[in-house]
């Protein structure tokens, strides 16, 4: 016999029943009860509920950005760009938003540990670890020799800098290493060929406007990029100034392989690897032929004529060699002349081959003969990057490891066993070394091989400074308590130099040794007040900013020795290699982050992986297609990946970006895609000295194999949809952009309900032009939001959470396609598809025109996801978890999302509540600008703007009446309350 | 059929059961044990200790806040001092740790429910807390779900236009 269903409904409501009459009246649903923890002395500078902000500086790369730290009841919830500051002015990349991740990841080393003698990890106090460091060093010391005790460090500048050098001397050892990946040999060494002045300038891209850049990748990695990307966004803006009509200014970026900074030029020439030399030697050629032609000729301009054609560079060899056409070196040289403030900035970090000095002593002089220099390049302020130990030294420093001539070696802030080549051999050499201590806070490469291992407290927790630039000295603090049993790296230090007679030290503690040594620069502050207060202030602004004098610079005499050489390259395969940092994991050390491993690549879209990108052609012609993997060989050593096809990459070129392939590093990095690193040759740029990243050649061949390589972009075409948008400069100075006004397909499906005429409708303008592409808003939106990750096979079904992404389309301009990127999250809609449709009223229209989605009622029918043009509703198909210790990171004023439930962008409407909140105590309205999303507020470029669309005077609604203005897919009537802008092509006028 | 039936009514005796140990787990109703056997009742009954001298947060904050030790141990250093009660609260000022008081009013974590602009709105804190003065031992008068809040926004609008912010569900839903 069966249950029917009326039986079984019966019995169901008897259970009810059941449990009704046995349950504990009122209460059923009360859930388990929570402690309420007070203080015992309440703090002082704290009030729960509400966010307290401390100045710090981010160091997830030598730029040195300053942050402040929104801390909520003791943690730190959100990183943010210091408006104050000189270099990023309140913005962040997306490296810098991912910071937190370091510091809350839940691989972190949670306390000393020492290798036993079967090689296992075990855990020990601080007091036995100081003992053991300390013993071993009184055995070295007791030997008598000199430089047994090596200090291997990332760059740090500022104080710790001076305080590892001087404990260094108690040790008779002055055999310090400061180790960078990225350390601009060629740079300084081209500032010395050129102007005498060995050292690397700051450059105001802002003030130029023709900007030529030989493969700098400066919105990425390359020195400060953030401040370079806000630079870049002031001169390549359409602005009117001084009723000359509309200027812009016009970027030109030269390279192999068209990088996320290459995306952004109005024109990317892409010429072999390692001809940006004589690509650059041809354009001032041809620059200087122009000026001769201008303003006539001189003996400067007839010597550098002469030095020329000592190089023997003409234009036909130029354009042989580096395969561009003659006309557009032409057309290069004529334009750069011609322009008032014209920048020319050399090669990048990877991307630069043996002959990479070369191409800065041309970019340097194309600069000087057009008298921009001091315009557009500041001799005054220069980049810390003088400290760094030149590549050469590190490789014969690796080599005396070898020979044992090394006792103990400690290791701060680097990793070489990962990120030098593996043919310098730095893991054999480190085997040779009887004692290594690593102060990592990760057990990355070189950390698992040391022999003790004393964790350093994360930047956000400790006290220090660093002075990225000339006047710059950013000041950082705890913003809370240590999460694990860590300690200072400066405190283990100077207790251990207690244990010796000779200390020099007369602090016990770091954080006395930095405040005695800040104190340095108070009499230059000539501020009142107290050095307590000085030191009190500086801390308060994150810093102290010192003004600096620009230099002179003029042509030295030893420029006229110098000789351009072909580049080197090592092997004799076919495919010439270019390795390029990745704006995600700078040279690796992101890879650890799982924020920055599922946000897309700017330029492949791909999360989770790294690949070979090769040029689709030879794809076709090595029957390979994307996700096939191919082997690389490069004499005895090889790597396998999969293919990504880029049509923007020479033919004879494959790139593959730094980051991935971790052997260690945490349960996100480790064994993920692979390190090229692990087959480049050792090989240095000839003049200067630094890594030759661009010196081989290498063999290809397919291995039958195919892997899952995830991609979060269908299509690179927009199918005239009207989801980006492109004008041209020369249309928008001559008046002929106008506002489209879009034909509505179906107006009978919505009711005009959409208008918000009275009160307040939220609404962003978002400017394509402004945008890089640098997805530093996605990561703020990850970290403000609890966006969870949720892994590479998820990605691979659609599933990621991403609130906000970056959509790039290759849109037609003058010349084939130009990329436009568009930062797409909810538009929320006037006339909203995904609310009509929601059987449980989860999502509807609030009265300040925001799409609302509320947890609660959702039952996740996905109909509105299905039913939204947009693709930005996000479903959470499993209850993502956030592992320990990440959870302490989550914003309280958001709710963490449970299964079964849609979510989306809010335009941060917690920002909106806290901020309508505040204003109310003040008997107020909020101000146009007061409120601003996390993504605008961390965008680099001020691409994106949020305001009060109804009130006429407000940034938003100006910018969103815009002639360049359009919604997303207007033509479906959703009336969207983001106004994109669309992109501005400053094309270069064809000879 | 009839045995089917008989299984599924042991399985609704066998949940009604677990449910009821589950919620002896969970606390269930009545008053909340707490830590110290602190009496609302004399400090700001007999006492008329105004609710913020220690709620201190309930006009500024989201949260009201839970005294610190200090702020107990301000008045009882001198008074009460022999007390039983009052010597837990030197103990734990002593070992310098704070009181593990139980939580008796506990919002689901996806609210939004700020004290300080309810204090501002001239909302009293009996209102929603109950004659929390003539308490020895606190309990949860007020059922705190939405209907009970709805019902409150609804009859506090002054005009068709607050009653649209009060009952927007973005007002409470974070």
């Amino acid at each position: 016999m069966q249950v029917t269903r009326r039986d079984f409904m019966k019995i169901l409501g008897a259970t009810g029943a059941g449990v009704a009459a046995t349950s504990c009246g009122a209460k059923l649903d009360k859930t388990p009860i929570e402690e309420i923890i007070p203080y015992v002395v309440p703090e002082e500078d704290v009030v729960p509920g509400i966010a307290t902000y401390y100045s710090s500086v981010c160091r997830e790369c030598p730029a040195g950005c300053g942050l402040v730290v929104r801390t909520r009841e003791g943690r730190a919830v959100k990183l943010e760009g210091n408006p104050n500051h000189p270099i990023n002015k309140g913005s962040l990349c997306v490296r810098g938003q991912a910071g937190l991740q370091g510091l809350y990841n839940p691989d972190r080393i949670k306390g000393p540990h020492r290798k036993n003698e079967v090689g296992e990890w075990v855990s020990i106090t601080w007091e036995e670890a100081q003992g053991l460091l300390v013993e071993k060093l009184k055995e070295v010391l007791a030997q008598g020799e000199r430089q047994r005790v090596s200090f291997l460090t990332g760059n740090i500048s500022g104080n710790l800098d001076s305080l590892i050098d001087s404990w260094l001397k108690i040790f008779r050892s002055e055999n310090r290493i400061v180790y960078e990946p990225f350390s601009y040999e060629s740079m300084k060494k081209a500032g010395e060929i050129v102007f005498g002045v060995e050292a690397v300038p700051t450059f105001h891209i802002e003030n130029s406007d023709f900007l030529l850049s030989f493969g700098a990748d400066f919105m990425e990695t390359w020195l400060s990029p953030v401040q370079y990307a806000k630079g870049f966004a002031e001169m390549h803006r359409p602005k009117k100034e001084g009723g000359q009509g509309r200027q812009m200014g016009k970027f030109v970026q030269v390279e192999p392989r068209r990088s996320m900074t290459g995306a952004n030029a109005d024109l990317w020439v892409s010429v072999k690897p390692g001809t940006e030399p004589f690509f650059a030697l041809g354009v001032l050629n041809e620059a200087l032929l122009h000026l001769w032609k201008k303003e006539g000729g001189d003996a400067r301009k007839a010597m550098l004529r002469s030095w020329l054609s000592y190089q023997g560079i003409t234009t036909p060899k130029v354009a042989e060699l580096t395969g561009v056409e003659e006309m557009t070196i032409k057309t290069i040289g004529r334009e750069f002349a011609s322009a008032k403030r014209p920048l020319a900035i050399g090669s990048g970090v990877a991307g630069s081959g043996t002959n990479a000095t070369a191409t800065w002593v041309a970019a340097y002089l194309l600069t000087a003969i057009t008298g921009s220099m001091g315009k557009t390049v500041d001799w005054g302020r220069v980049q810390n990057v003088d400290r760094l130990t030149p590549f050469t030294q590190v490789v014969s420093w690796v080599e005396r490891l070898k020979k044992g001539e090394v006792d103990v070696l400690l290791v701060h802030q680097a990793n070489p066993a990962y990120t030098l080549p593996k043919s310098a051999g730095f893991s054999e050499a480190l085997k040779k070394v009887p004692f290594v201590v690593s102060f990592s806070s990760f057990w990355d490469e070189t950390t698992t091989q040391a022999h003790l291992v004393l964790p350093d407290h994360h930047p956000l927790e400790s006290f220090g400074d660093y002075s990225p630039q000339t006047g710059i000295h950013g000041l950082y603090q705890p913003t809370m308590r240590p999460i694990f049993k860590t300690q200072p790296m400066g405190d283990t230090l100077l207790s251990v130099a207690a244990a010796f007679p000779s200390n020099p030290f007369k602090e016990g503690r770091y954080l006395d040794y930095l405040k005695s040594s800040w104190s340095a620069l108070y009499p230059k502050g000539g501020q009142n007040g107290s050095l307590e207060s000085f030191w009190q202030e500086s801390l308060r602004k994150g810093g102290y900013w010192q003004e600096t004098h620009s230099k002179e610079v003029s042509i030295s005499n030893r420029l006229f020795t110098f000789k351009v050489k072909e580049p080197v390259l090592e092997g004799d395969g076919e495919y010439r290699l270019v390795v390029y940092p990745s704006v995600k994991f700078y040279e690796g050390r992101g890879a650890n982050k799982p924020w920055l491993q599922e946000i897309p690549d700017p330029v492949t879209k791909v999360v989770w992986n790294s690949y070979v990108e090769i040029h689709p052609e030879v794809a076709e012609k090595l029957e390979v297609r994307h996700g096939s993997v191919v082997e690389l060989r490069l004499g005895e050593s090889s790597l396998k990946g999969p293919v990504l096809l880029n049509p923007w990459i020479q033919k004879e070129t494959i790139a593959i970006p730094l980051g991935q392939g971790h052997e260690e590093y945490g349960r996100y990095a480790q064994g993920r895609g692979f390190n090229p690193l692990s087959i480049l040759p050792l090989q240095v740029e000839t003049v200067s000295g630094g890594f030759a990243w661009t010196s081989s050649r290498v063999r290809m061949a397919p291995t039958g194999e195919r892997v899952l390589l995830v991609k979060t972009s269908g299509s690179i075409d927009d199918r005239n949809r009207d989801i980006a948008g492109l004008v041209s400069f020369e249309d928008l100075k001559a008046g002929s952009v106008h506002r489209e006004e879009e034909e509505i397909q179906d107006k009978l499906l919505y009711d005009e309900s959409w208008r918000h005429e009275k009160g307040i409708r939220w609404a962003m303008a978002i400017d394509s032009s402004s945008c890089t592409g640098c997805s530093a808003c996605v990561a703020a939106c990850y970290a403000e939001n609890n966006v969870p990750i949720v892994g590479e096979q998820e990605c691979a079904k659609g599933r990621e959470m991403a609130w906000i992404r970056i959509e790039t389309y290759e849109e037609p301009s003058t010349k084939g396609t130009h990329p436009v990127n568009v930062p797409m999250m909810c538009q929320q809609c006037g006339n909203a598809p995904c609310e009509s449709v929601c059987p449980v009223y989860a999502t509807y229209h609030n009265y300040e025109g925001l799409n609302i989605q509320v947890y609660n009622r959702c039952v996740g029918t996905r109909y509105c996801s299905n039913n939204c043009p947009y693709k930005v509703r996000r479903f959470n198909w499993f209850a993502y978890k956030f592992p320990d210790t990440f959870n302490l990171q989550l914003n309280p004023d958001v709710t963490v999302r449970d299964k079964g439930v849609m979510e989306k962008c809010t335009f941060c409407i917690q920002r909106i509540r806290e901020v309508k909140d505040h204003a109310k105590d003040e008997g107020r309205l909020p101000r146009d600008g007061e409120i601003v999303p996390a993504c605008a507020q961390t965008c680099p470029t001020n691409a994106i703007v949020f305001g009060d669309l109804n009130d006429p005077n407000s940034k938003v609604s100006r910018l969103s009446r815009s002639e360049r203005g359009y919604h997303a897919i207007e033509s479906i009537n959703t009336k969207t309350a983001v106004t994109y802008l669309k992109k501005v092509h400053n094309g270069l006028r064809t000879a | 059929m009839a045995a089917r039936i008989f299984a599924l009514l042991s399985v609704t005796v066998f949940l009604s059961i677990a449910l009821f140990l589950g919620c002896q787990k969970l606390g269930g109703s009545g008053p909340i044990q707490q830590p110290i056997a602190f009496s609302h009742k004399i400090h700001a009954g007999d006492n008329q200790i105004p609710c913020l001298y220690c709620h201190t947060y309930a006009d500024r904050s989201q949260v009201a806040g839970i005294p610190a030790v200090e702020t107990c141990m301000g008045c009882h250093k001198i008074v009460g001092l022999g007390k039983p009660e009052v010597q837990k609260v030197h103990d734990y000022w002593n070992k310098k740790e704070p009181i593990p008081w139980k939580r008796v009013h506990d919002l689901q974590d996806f609210v939004y429910f700020s004290h300080k602009r309810h204090v501002k709105a001239g909302v009293a804190c009996e209102n929603c807390h109950g004659q929390i003065a003539q308490m020895d031992v606190v309990e949860q008068v007020s059922s705190l779900k939405m209907g009970w809040c709805v019902t409150c926004h609804e009859s506090r609008a002054k005009d068709k236009e607050q009653l649209t912010v009060l009952k927007d569900c973005a007002t409470c839903h974070k």
